[in-house]
């Protein structure tokens, strides 16, 4: 085998290269990704009543069956008096709606502004966000028309600053 | 293990539905009901949310076309009633979300069932800042070791997606440990 440093013009500390490969792996141990995880507990300390799943079916089949419960009506001919009385209303509202169709057409355009925010508001869409992006046409935005705040550039250069640690973070979704 | 083709089955024929019914829930009881409880913290919660998450799967069977897988489809329930059970209690009690997952993490120290110590509650408060995507996947990969392709096919968002966000949360949460 070829000596690559005959004339020993470079020392090395003793011991060096046996020591080599330990102080290396140990190196790179500590540099693995699951090692950083160590940080980490690996419980989360979440418990559950003792016999709590043995039960869980029966309560789920009880909770259908009662949403399955039909209510029997105590008089059903009053039922059917209701329905005369409601049928009677009906042919009597729409005579007048007809007579008297003078009023303009409810349209969306009529609705409040305030009333369209409220509704929203208080009504649970159920709509994700991703779902939101969707039909959101982005290009048509800016980001005045969200925020009511009006960031300066060196706002946003201050926030990337102190927020982000490593800017190459950012193309991870390229990267990947 | 029951095959899922032979599960679905048996729960779209009404003579069969009740025994399949039986076996999805004993099945997928317990992992379902870790994925909620780690969203909503609390035990009594996450029963109510798990048994809504049931019926609903029971009432809508019929309705799942198997683009997906029958587990993927439950967790993608499970998520969005934990989610919007959340949602719902926040508006109740006219707080932000924010707000609300503060509340959550405070009363743990009081709830019979959790005997966490005092790094497990600061890990809780650090995942409870996390934005809420974040906070599934962290919860999905670490606690419930689930697999990225799995993750993928539950919250439709690209392996290469959710790498990132695993990694910028274990950073966060990282740092928020370090902090004194």
């Amino acid at each position: 085998m070829k000596k690559t440093n005959n004339k020993k013009d470079f020392k090395v500390p003793e011991g060096y290269f046996e020591g080599f490969t330990d102080k290396l792996m140990e190196r790179i141990k500590t540099s693995n990704g699951d090692q950083k995880n160590l940080m980490l507990p690996k419980s989360d300390g979440f418990k559950v009543p003792d016999t709590y799943f043995e039960g869980l079916h029966s309560k789920i089949q009880s909770k259908l069956k009662e949403d399955e419960t039909k209510v029997i009506p105590l008089n059903p001919w009053r039922k059917q008096l209701y329905y005369a009385a409601a049928s009677v209303a009906i042919v009597v509202l729409l005579t007048i709606a007809v007579q008297f169709n003078q009023s303009p057409e409810l349209t969306f355009e009529s609705l409040a502004n305030s009333d369209i925010e409220d509704y929203f508001e208080q009504t649970d869409l159920g709509f994700s966000t991703y779902e939101i992006a969707e039909v959101i046409p982005v290009d048509d935005l800016e980001v005045s028309d969200i925020l009511e705040y009006q960031f300066k550039d060196e706002n946003i250069i201050d926030y990337l600053d102190d927020d982000i640690d490593n800017i190459e973070e950012l193309n991870l979704l390229d990267n990947d | 293990m029951i095959a899922e083709e032979t599960l679905l089955d048996e729960l779209r024929r009404p003579e069969t539905l009740d025994k399949a019914f039986e076996v999805l829930v004993n099945t997928y009881k317990e992992r379902l009901y870790w994925h909620i409880r780690r969203i909503v913290l609390n035990h009594d919660d996450s029963d109510d949310v798990l048994q809504n998450t049931f019926i609903k799967v029971y009432k809508n069977i019929n309705g799942f076309k198997g683009e997906s897988q029958l587990y993927s489809w439950m967790y993608r329930i499970a998520t969005n009633e934990s989610l919007t059970f959340l949602k719902k209690k926040s508006n109740k009690m006219g707080i932000s979300d924010a707000e609300l997952q503060g509340r959550m993490v405070s009363n743990l120290q009081a709830d019979v069932y959790f005997d966490g110590d005092e790094i497990q509650i600061k890990l809780q408060e650090a995942i409870a800042r996390l934005p809420e995507k974040q906070k599934l996947v962290f919860n999905m990969k670490y606690f419930q070791e689930m697999k990225y392709e799995e993750i993928s096919g539950i919250l439709h968002t690209s392996v290469g997606g959710l790498k990132a966000s695993y990694h910028l949360a274990v950073k966060k949460l990282e740092a928020f440990l370090k902090e004194d």
